[in-house]
């Protein structure tokens, strides 16, 4: 709840209720915290370590202002000859996108998630008014707000850039947060529930995304860094200039859009949205035959979102792929960019490997959603009622596998199909068997964080949510970071990411994806069976 | 002769969560055709009985049958047999009341639902089935959920506080498809708080306390156990009568008695004879009085607090 308008309310509640809603959002935002400290401390010094000498600096400084497949993860590069310019390019970008992704949950959760539970629904029937809610809501944003800020600093401070600058960085990055959150809470006053405002809000950061990727990729469309927080992050210009005076755009932005919701906020009915669903409809008799069909009923909006934006996300960049040539890219510097774990990025071809291999971590993060979906329908009882019936445990749980694995089958294919297109349209010569085996190549490693998450919501149902994520963003950041640690090669290899071939750049690595494969089936089939012998387990 | 299979039997089944024994040895039988009342207060078991019968949560030790399948190890087998009220409505917010009935239905496979008789309790309930359950309130929701396991004629039904949330009308409608399924052979396990349903729908109670289940019988057989109150007015000062076995005085006025007898009331009447009695009402345990002596103290406990109880 967000509103502006004066209520009276009892001065003693707030305090209780900010923490409340401190307390509420801790989880997101410790595990955002350490994500942002241990990802800052890393990469200065990883570079520093890697990179000795100025010369060395500049070589990798010329090869990396060129490379647009870089620029598409990590944003536009200022000055990557030194280490703070270098932290700026590579900590600033990406973590914007976290700093995007945690401001959005968290702003959908203090808002539309209390209402849909029902909670807050108790506390204004206390002697509380929807201003003091919302002030607590606030407080909370802006709580985590400082937080992650102060994780960045301390990460980068910690890595040797200088504290004054490191400041400015940080700063650059979180004002990402709070207009994400804000965006996050508007949607919880447009959307009547939970899972509608997320998608609305995860669309229109999408979005952003894309806006940012744009502008830094595509020669003539900078302008459009000023119509997206990620790209405001850039227009600071931490280490090359800075332009404080942006900082107006998230300011702005923020207090506009959270104006917006706080007014929406103070007029509607408690528990409805802006837009209303309809409470009557004709009986739809279709997929209701069985549990299977019922999940794919309520998944198929969410499975049609995520396969629309990314095979979307795809296809413009399979436009943008000519684009790339190997020019004044030394060999040698090559080989650096594929210690860093982003392939050699050069040829078209390259470029939409890599294009492939990020896409792979948001097919990971897709199976995932859907074992959390799973658990929820137990978490919410509603499972008792399906098991209640003549319907067998290990058939249930198996439906919802193989709809995940379809999922991110669909997925894989219009991933690799939409880029194929991309590239013939932007003149790309790229046979069409290569792009969907590009696609296709996501496969492996997606099962096998199924399998991974399948079981760890068959052993350990309450902690499911926290062990799948955990252990692929542990995985992914490992690939990411790992080589500038210097750790030796086993160590490296110790996360699945790194067993995937950059395809259609490279071959398809058949050993390790029949390895994760078949590790995905043996978890698989524990899962079944933990899952038949343990308790139902609720909230 | 061969005995039937009992719809519900357990053998000292047990279930603990982490420190807490929820269920404490249960010996609960339940013969084909039976409504079965099973009573206690909130936490005592009533749930994590049903959880245990419908194989959703593992026994710790001992096991449950239905129809002589093992509730465990084969719940698909039990479930061909058996419809289920939840104690709390949660069904699918985006389904309407309608599709989610088809649902449940359709989850029965081959044996289906007698749609006929849907139809007729989608009336009765006045069930509005083109409304999404997410704007439906916690009492249609538990219509919802009632209608889907009647309308199965399954031989027995599982049902976990089924009329929480409904009004008195709904009620009604409630104990007419009970007294149908009754009629029709039907088994029906009624965990509840209403006591004036069990009373009036069940032949047999057991009632439960702390994972325990303390007294079990029929109703006639439960107010044998329990103190019948006798109340005595008389013309002029009440008298100080002596001590008689197996009566309490549980309270005393000017020119009024009340007494709680356990046993023949033959001794209280005889030492009344003497004195100059106005009216005598004698009233038997209510199953509401029975109830509240196994909730209000332990159940091996002195037999005190009378008085509260006498004054209800």
């Amino acid at each position: 709840m967000l509103t502006a308008t004066a209520g009276k309310t009892a001065r003693t509640a707030e305090p209780a209720l900010i923490r409340r809603r401190l307390l509420d959002a801790r989880v997101m935002t410790a595990v955002s915290a350490y994500v942002f400290a241990i990802y800052s401390y890393v990469q200065p010094a990883g570079y520093r370590s890697i990179y000795k000498t100025a010369a060395e600096r500049l070589v990798f400084a010329h090869s990396f202002g060129t490379s647009k497949g870089l620029r598409l993860l990590y944003g536009l590069p200022y000055d990557v000859a030194t280490v703070s310019g270098y932290a700026a390019w590579r900590v600033g970008g990406v973590l914007a996108i976290f700093g995007a992704i945690y401001g959005l949950l968290v702003g959908v959760r203090l808002t539309r998630g209390e209402e849909d539970s029902g909670r807050l629904e108790l506390v204004l029937a206390a002697p509380v008014g929807r201003a003091t809610a919302g002030v607590a809501t606030l407080v909370a944003l802006g709580t985590g707000t400082v937080v992650l800020w102060v994780a960045e600093l301390a990460g980068l401070a910690a890595g040797g850039v200088p504290v004054g600058g490191a400041a400015y960085l940080a700063l650059a990055t979180a004002t990402v947060v709070p207009v994400c959150a804000a965006i996050g809470a508007l949607a919880g006053q447009l959307a009547p529930s939970r899972s509608l405002a997320l998608q609305l809000g995860g669309g229109t950061v999408a979005v952003l995304f894309l806006l940012r990727v744009l502008a830094d990729t595509v020669g003539g469309l900078g302008w459009l860094r000023w119509l997206t927080p990620l790209g405001w992050a850039e227009l600071l210009r931490p280490f090359a200039g800075a332009q404080p005076a942006v900082l107006l755009a998230p300011i702005g932005a923020t207090a506009l859009l959270l104006a917006l919701a706080g007014r929406i906020a103070a007029d509607r009915d408690i528990g409805a949205g802006l837009l209303r669903e309809r409470d009557r409809s004709e009986p739809r008799l279709r997929l209701l035959g069985s549990p299977f069909g019922l999940a794919l009923r309520h998944q198929r909006g969410a499975l049609i979102a995520w396969t629309g934006t990314l095979a979307a996300f795809c296809y413009l960049l399979g436009t943008i792929s000519k684009s790339i040539s190997p020019a004044d890219v030394t060999k040698g510097v090559q080989r650096e960019i594929a210690k860093l774990g982003t392939g050699l990025i050069t040829t078209p071809t390259g470029y939409l490997s890599f294009v492939f291999s990020l896409l792979g971590v948001f097919v990971c993060v897709l199976v995932c959603t859907q074992i959390g979906a799973a658990r929820q329908e137990e978490a919410s009882l509603r499972l008792e009622t399906v098991l209640a019936a003549p319907t067998g445990r290990r058939p249930w749980l198996a439906g919802r596998v193989v709809l995940a694995l379809l999922g991110a089958a669909v997925l894989a294919v219009a991933c690799g199909g939409l880029a194929w297109a991309g590239a013939r349209t932007g003149g790309v010569h790229l046979a069409l068997g290569r792009s969907l085996e590009g696609g296709a190549n996501m496969l492996p490693i997606a099962t096998l964080f199924l399998g991974i998450a399948a079981l760890a919501y068959a052993a350990a149902p309450r902690w499911s949510g926290l062990i799948s994520y955990g252990v692929l963003a542990v995985s992914y950041l490992w690939e990411l970071v790992g080589a500038l640690t210097g750790a030796p090669r086993w160590l490296l290899d110790i996360t699945p990411f790194a067993h995937v071939g950059l395809v259609p750049n490279e071959p398809f690595r058949v050993i390790a994806a029949l390895i994760m494969v078949a590790t995905a089936v043996v978890a698989g089939g524990v899962a079944l069976e933990l899952f038949r012998r343990r308790d139902l387990v609720g909230e | 002769m061969k005995l039937p299979v009992p719809a519900i039997q357990t053998w000292e089944l047990t279930k603990r969560y982490e420190e807490t024994l929820a269920l404490d040895r249960l010996e609960l039988k339940v013969e084909p055709g039976e409504v079965y009342g099973y009573l206690g207060p909130n936490g005592a078991g009533k749930t994590t009985t049903i959880r245990l019968l419908l194989g959703l949560h593992r026994p710790t030790s001992g096991r449950a049958e239905l129809f002589g399948i093992d509730a465990w190890t084969d719940p698909v087998g039990a479930h061909r047999r058996l419809a289920y009220v939840a104690g709390e409505p949660y069904l699918w917010p985006s389904l309407t009341a309608g599709e989610t009935l088809e649902f449940l239905a359709r989850l029965r496979g081959t044996e289906g639902v007698d749609r006929a008789y849907r139809d007729q309790l989608i009336e009765r309930f006045d069930l509005e089935a083109d409304k999404k359950v997410r704007a439906l309130s916690k009492g249609n929701r538990q219509k919802v959920q009632l209608v889907a396991a009647l309308e199965t004629r399954a031989d027995l039904l599982l049902l976990d506080e089924p009329t929480s949330g409904l009004d008195p009308l709904m009620e009604m409608a409630f104990r007419d498809s009970i007294t149908e399924a009754k009629e029709r052979g039907q088994t029906v396990l009624l965990s509840s708080h209403i006591l004036s349903e069990v009373e009036a729908l069940c032949d047999r109670i057991g009632i439960l306390r702390t994972g325990r289940l303390i007294e079990q019988g029929t109703l006639a057989e439960l107010r044998h156990l329990s103190a019948q109150t006798v109340e005595a007015t008389f013309a002029g000062a009440a008298p100080t009568l002596p001590p008689l076995p197996g009566v309490q005085v549980t309270g005393t006025a000017p020119n009024a008695l009340r007494f709680e007898v356990h046993g023949e009331i033959e001794p209280l009447i005889e030492a009344l004879a003497g004195h100059q009695v106005l009216t005598l009402h004698s009233r038997e345990p209510s199953l509401e009085d029975i109830f509240l002596r196994h909730y209000g103290q332990e159940p091996d406990a002195h037999r005190d607090g009378g008085e509260d109880r006498a004054d209800r």
